[in-house]
């Protein structure tokens, strides 16, 4: 009788085992890599949302890795290399699209962008979220606008605030330089940097030059940079020449951010929402986001769309995967509006105003009306990028404009044509 | 007979023992070997491999010959990283040398805790992260609050805050400053302990002898402290040429080029721009002259 009992429940247990096993069998495992976006790069946050997509999709199992700005394309481009690249990676189309996504790395997500999605997703982040000749190598969950930043005591003392609109948060660029002039004669020095030790931050360099005389930094196509046209030139030497605005390629952006907090500058080319959160413990002055100055006084700014690309790694089950992962997150209605919370940015679409009663975010909200071409996605990014601040510093150290531009379009374009 | 059979025997049972600890011997060094072959030997074969080729990511590498070499010596960016590379070395290797000679020789024969205190002191930059130490340097070198430009307007030596790390004139010197801070320490304790084993009866011998401190120093010391010297040689030159850290925390290069190195222009051009044969042709580059210039440093001191 001892024998039977123990005999059934030894068969019990192993049909209970298979049973596990079975349901074992039948899940996906995904791994995603996110660079620090906002709570994106947050591990508390995150394993709340995956717990939300997991209630619905208990069958997928997403495991989370963390990148960080220095060494996330040191890791992915090393994970690439040895075959071990993730299944799905959160960033903005200048790697999804135009490195990765080029070298033919990324799966087409043509079946994500349904008309319906294509409708609802603004016009200039769907453009950013494709490859020259039409394929869909992102999709976007959230967007901010760059903007500057000045520091209104600073601006008030010195009667400056005179030279532009608070209301819309734009200038002309007359009324900047005259802005510039005030300060500086108030004793300010010096009132902005444009910095350039290195790359970061160089969205808020790039679009002061472009603004300024309303020109741009590639051609429609994405496919040459148009940085020595005459716009772009004059707006180099304008730079050069005003007092009160020094090159300084011993700071990045990072660093210029840090000055203008602790007030040793009194305005910021690299800002966003972000930079106002993280600093406001040591800000003790009023920050007034501004538009970059425009001679029309109708700024282009630059954008940052991040988003979700899926790696082809030849897995049919794990791509089938990430895009249910991908559609959960960007458009199941219970969670899309979290999702884009957690990356402390705007959606890509009108899902209302997620940040009702949030007055910092209605604030910085003004500008996203303001987003000018994302051209981030041109050939040789990389090599632009370096030739840019290299470019900034020859100017700093008295270059003639023309000439440095010159140089700077030699290596760019032709690094835009390989 | 019976003593050429005890001899056969004694013989066959020590060529056995050589044979066990023959194996015994290569088998403890197999793990090492192991790595070796795998993390330095094989990376470098590869490196020399690569860099006759275009080779970039996800894309069949090309065979270009010496293109890579050649285009290295057309390359103005390259030269200019590797003359700031052999200023650094012709700077900071005599520099280091002497200056930790001097410190050493002052304290060697310090007792107690003042002299461990002092070595202490010397090595701290040594022990601590390169981060860490590059971070406190560029606050002391802020152009805008920094304590150089703060006590030199103090002091009346400058009228107005000069950009150390930000212009060209200053942001190679301030790198070679930081470089000799963080290179003296270990040579420093190298020499103490190297002229702590000087025979002392030889000094005494030729202080009565009649020889004056500089004489004993030269004609007793010196050449006991030589392989300590070639040593303190080899690795600070080493260690100038693959100045990179520094480099790439405080000024990316810049200004202008200014403080680019062939070490961090080999990261710049391999993993910023992912041109991997490139990089690599200037790795062997590197590796020769690193390679000449330390049997040159061993060839002078074997003919001193």
């Amino acid at each position: 009788m001892k024998f039977r009992r123990i005999l059934a429940l030894a068969l019990v247990g192993t049909m209970a085992l298979s049973a596990t096993a079975f349901a074992e069998g039948e899940t996906t495992d995904i791994t995603m890599w996110t660079y620090p976006v906002g709570d994106w790069g947050n591990a508390e946050v995150m394993d709340g949302l995956i717990a939300k997509f997991n209630e619905v999709h208990p069958e997928i199992n997403v495991k989370v890795e963390y990148l960080d700005y220095t060494n996330g394309d040191d890791q992915v481009n090393t994970a690439i290399e040895g075959g071990q690249a993730p299944d799905i990676v959160f960033e903005g189309p200048e790697r999804l699209v135009a490195n990765w996504g080029a070298k033919g790395l990324m799966v087409d997500l043509a079946d994500l962008w349904t008309d319906e999605a294509k409708e609802a997703i603004y016009d200039s982040v769907e453009n950013a979220c494709k490859s020259n000749d039409g394929v869909y190598y992102e999709y976007p969950l959230c967007m901010t606008a760059h903007t500057m930043a000045i520091n209104r005591d600073v601006f008030e003392a010195a009667d400056a605030l005179q030279y532009l609109d608070e209301e819309t948060r734009t200038w002309t660029t007359e009324g900047f330089l005259n802005a510039v002039k005030a300060v500086y004669e108030s004793g300010q020095d010096p009132v902005g940097a444009v910095y350039c030790s290195g790359q970061g931050g160089d969205q808020g360099t790039r679009a002061l030059v472009n603004n300024l005389y309303g020109g741009t930094f590639t051609n429609e196509d994405h496919t040459a940079y148009t940085l020595d046209s005459e716009e772009n030139v004059k707006a180099l030497q304008l730079l050069a020449d005003t007092d009160g605005i020094n090159f300084d390629a011993s700071i990045a952006g990072g660093d210029e951010i840090q000055l203008f907090c602790n007030g040793t500058l009194a305005m910021a080319f690299c800002w966003n929402v972000a930079q106002e959160k993280n600093n406001a413990e040591i800000i003790d002055f009023d920050v007034l986001p501004m538009a970059f100055p425009s001679e029309t006084g109708e700024p282009k700014l630059c954008g940052g769309i991040w988003g979700f690309g899926i790696f082809n790694n030849g897995d049919e089950a794990k791509i089938a995967a990430a895009k249910t992962f991908i559609d959960f997150m960007a458009n199941d209605e219970s969670i899309a509006a979290d999702s884009v919370k957690a990356s402390t940015y705007w959606p890509v679409k009108d899902l209302g105003n997620i940040y009702e009663g949030n007055d910092l975010m209605t604030e910085y909200a003004t500008f996203i009306q303001y987003m000018g071409d994302y051209y981030q996605v041109v050939g040789g990014w990389a090599e632009a990028r370096t030739a840019w601040w290299n470019m900034l510093q020859q100017i700093g150290t008295g270059a003639d404009v023309a000439t440095a531009v010159a140089d700077f379009q030699t290596t760019a374009n032709a690094a835009a044509g390989k | 007979m019976a003593g050429k059979a005890k001899k056969t025997t004694g013989y066959s049972m020590s060529r056995a023992l050589v044979r066990r600890e023959t194996i015994a011997g290569y088998a403890f060094m197999l793990p090492n070997l192991v790595f070796f072959v795998g993390f330095v030997i094989y990376p470098m074969i590869q490196c020399v491999i690569t860099s006759f080729f275009d080779s970039t990511m996800n894309r069949a590498d090309i065979f270009v010959g010496l293109g890579n070499y050649i285009e290295l010596f057309q390359d103005g960016v390259f030269l200019r990283a590797l003359w700031n590379t052999i200023i650094i070395v012709v700077v900071s290797v005599p520099v280091t040398c002497i200056f930790s000679l001097w410190v050493s020789s002052i304290i060697y024969d310090l007792k107690g805790p003042f002299c461990s205190l002092l070595r202490c002191v010397f090595y701290l930059p040594v022990v601590t992260g390169s981060v860490a130490v590059a971070v406190v340097w560029k606050w002391m070198y802020n152009n805008y609050y920094g304590i150089f430009n703060y006590v030199g307007k103090g002091l009346g030596l400058i009228d107005k805050n000069i950009n150390w790390l930000g212009d060209e004139r200053f942001a190679l010197g301030c790198i070679i400053l930081i470089l000799l801070t963080t290179s003296v320490g270990q040579p420093i304790v190298l020499y103490v302990s190297a002229l702590n084993n000087v025979d002392a009866s030889l000094v005494e011998a030729a202080e009565v002898d009649g020889a004056n401190r500089m004489q004993c120093f030269w004609r007793i010391k010196w050449p006991q402290i030589m392989p300590t010297t070639l040593y303190i040689l080899v690795i600070t030159t080493i260690n100038s040429f693959q100045c990179f850290a520094l480099i790439q925390l405080l000024t990316s290069g810049g200004p202008n080029h200014s403080t680019d190195t062939i070490m961090y222009y080999i990261y710049h051009t391999a993993f910023k721009l992912y041109r991997y044969g490139y990089g690599n042709a200037m790795g062997v580059v590197l590796a020769i002259i690193i390679a000449v210039l330390s049997a040159a440093q061993f060839k002078m001191a074997q003919s001193d």
